[in-house]
């Protein structure tokens, strides 16, 4: 028996939001921890990594660890279905092939229940191996959101360079070229407005904008995005989920066409 | 061509051991390419009106089209393709090169016939079945590769056998070929699809060895005599054995060998002078080329050299040629997306879960009892 309850749907739609550019479907992994998601995109260019520790849920039971493999564009339907301030609870049962949704308005007066069919799915688990990163720079999640929208229309990828003084983000393309400086700032009374860096040696890598614009779609979850950069390794960009646990994107750079 | 029914029944046995993906889900992987097969295919396919393409001379250049717009295709999604050209064939492929020059022979005369009575639809057919990929046809390619700046290998034999071989050592992605011998020569990865046209929307399909051998539960070896008795290109195999049949003996039997010293060899006769030992060591040691000497390199398209080569005499439109080279230098200068497998290591694949194969086994299992009542009736 799974059974996960959230006081409100809206952590979830955002979640949900979050994901579903990039996957079609999805396994999510139970366990007496918490819900697991690791999944690469159909051109195995990203990975999304989700974590919803079992103790941010309002009540969390998994008796058994079971996978549920899910369609995530039903998931969505199935969501919009709940108001914001419904009350959650997903459940399923050992070797299930349903998953049931069921949502409760706040007065208690109104409960629907939705059930899904599960679906087998193959799976490829990745070992991601912990790195030391050169540069960690933690920003304002909108900040970074806008500046991934505005270089996109410059050209397919966007250059992210990161030295002591600041970040600046690049594009180029048929219209011209577009440079974004950000500089480190602490702000201490507003902490998600404030820009840090961790920096052991600059880096600088180019990304496909695709894939960072759909990275920037789990912005409602957090104000605050971590980027995580070394050379000749994936990009991580990690938004945390309040309470539950967090979200991570990794994302392969773009190589410069060598001699061969 | 390739081994008799081999797909089929790995479909079959081990569906997990093949997916299904879209040309673009390739980018930035090296494969090589089949020529020969893929020749094959232009000269069959690229027609207008029933009829080969052809220069001023009347010389077909139906396999330059395709070869030019087909490789285009593959760059522009990112591919770097490398073509394998076949060599000259091995002692005991001559038996199966008759038999194709037999068939050749009985279409010639059924295409006179159809001649003569005039029936388009049976010319047509018979003029397909007369195809064949001759030097000419390959040297045309080389020359049109070599300006293209897509490397080629001539293979010492048989192309598939190299291709599998630049495989195993990493230095290409897949073999891109419609034969599934590329797998009995252990290739670990075959594409099937990858040269069609772009207007069948063909998925592509990805074999991969390691999860057919799992699926199948044989070792390489045994793949192999499985394969021979499956029927290959070097040597016959018994008759009334079945796929079916096969893969039990192998399972039960681990060799040939074995399965002729157990099988009732009256009712199931080995074919005279059976030379399966020599093909396994064909499968087993093909005549390559030392794949790490190999040195792949990828050039700028010479335009002036292509509109050269292919306009004029050869009847090809300039304006679509010129446009086809800046293709490929458009596709030269952007940098390549990486890929995360090459940053991360695939742990392992959870298959989907046990439930589904238990679902689809038992379709499987009434399958086996109604073609063995079937037998039983038979009889």
């Amino acid at each position: 028996m799974f059974e996960a309850r959230l006081d409100s749907s809206v952590t979830l739609k955002k979640v949900l939001e979050a994901i579903k550019d990039l996957l079609n479907d999805a396994s999510f992994d139970c366990s007496d921890t918490g819900i697991q998601l690791q999944a690469m995109d159909n051109s195995h260019v990203s990975l999304v990594s989700l974590t919803l520790k079992s103790d941010g849920f309002d009540k969390y039971r998994c008796d058994r660890n079971i996978t549920m493999g899910m369609n995530l564009a039903s998931m969505v339907k199935i969501l919009k279905c709940a108001n914001n301030d419904d009350t959650v609870t997903i459940k399923a049962q050992d070797d299930a092939d349903t998953v049931t949704f069921m949502f409760e308005s706040k007065k208690q007066d109104k409960i629907s229940d939705y059930a899904m069919k599960l679906m087998n799915l193959d799976q490829e688990h990745l070992g991601i191996p912990d790195t030391d990163f050169s540069c960690v720079i933690r920003m304002p999640s909108i900040e970074f959101a806008r500046i991934c929208r505005d270089l996109a229309q410059f050209g397919e990828s966007i250059g992210i360079a990161c030295t002591k003084e600041g970040v600046k983000f690049s594009a180029s393309g048929d219209i011209g070229s577009a440079n974004v400086k950000i500089a480190q700032t602490s702000n201490f009374e507003k902490e998600e407005e404030s820009v840090t860096i961790e920096m052991q040696e600059p880096v600088a890598l180019t990304f496909a904008c695709q894939y960072l614009n759909s990275f920037t779609k789990a912005t409602p979850l957090s104000p605050q995005v971590q980027l995580s950069m070394s050379d000749n390794v994936p990009l991580v960009v990690e938004y945390t989920v309040p309470e539950l646990g967090h979200i991570r994107y990794y994302l392969a750079p773009k190589i410069e066409e060598d001699e061969n | 061509m390739g081994i008799l029914g081999l797909s089929k029944l790995v479909a079959d046995i081990a569906p997990y051991a093949v997916k299904e993906g879209e040309i673009k889900n390739y980018f930035g992987r090296k494969i090589a390419i089949d020529a020969s097969m893929c020749l094959y295919q232009f000269l069959i396919a690229v027609r207008s009106e029933g009829a080969q393409l052809t220069s001023v001379d009347g010389e077909t250049t139906s396999h330059l089209m395709g070869t030019f717009y087909r490789t285009i295709r593959l760059i522009e999604n990112g591919i770097k393709p490398v073509y394998v050209f076949d060599g000259k064939p091995p002692q005991m492929k001559s038996g199966e090169l008759n038999k194709r020059k037999e068939k050749r022979d009985e279409a010639q005369k059924a295409l006179d016939k159809a001649t003569e009575a005039g029936d388009q639809a049976d010319i047509d057919k018979f003029n397909r079945r007369l195809v064949k990929v001759t030097k000419q046809h390959a040297e045309d390619c080389k020359s049109l590769l070599t300006l293209m700046g897509v490397p080629f290998i001539e293979a010492p034999c048989e192309a598939e056998a190299q291709c599998a071989a630049m495989v195993k050592s990493g230095k290409v992605f897949g073999t891109a070929t419609e034969d599934m011998d590329a797998l009995t020569f252990g290739s670990s990865v075959l594409l099937r699809h990858m040269t069609f046209s772009e207007a069948r929307k063909m998925p592509i399909q990805e074999f991969h060895l390691d999860k057919v051998l799992q699926g199948m539960d044989l070792t390489q070896k045994e793949f192999i005599d499985l394969c021979i008795l499956l029927g290959c290109d070097y040597t016959d195999s018994i008759r009334g054995i079945g796929p079916k049949r096969a893969i039990d003996l192998i399972k039960q039997h681990k060799s040939i060998e074995e399965i002729l010293k157990n099988i009732d060899t009256k009712k199931y006769v080995p074919p005279a002078d059976w030379n399966f030992e020599g093909a396994r060591q064909l499968f087993v040691e093909p005549e390559i080329m030392d794949p790490e000497k190999i040195d792949l390199k990828w050039s700028d398209p010479d335009e002036e050299g292509l509109v050269k080569y292919l306009c004029g005499d050869k009847q090809f439109n300039e304006e679509r040629i010129r446009n086809g080279a800046k293709k490929l230098l458009k596709a030269r200068g952007v940098t390549t997306q990486g890929r995360l497998d090459g940053f991360f290591t695939v742990l392992g694949t959870t298959p989907a879960k046990r439930k589904a194969e238990n679902k689809k086994n038992t379709p499987n299992k009434r399958g086996k009892v109604g073609t063995g009542r079937g037998r039983g009736r038979a009889k």
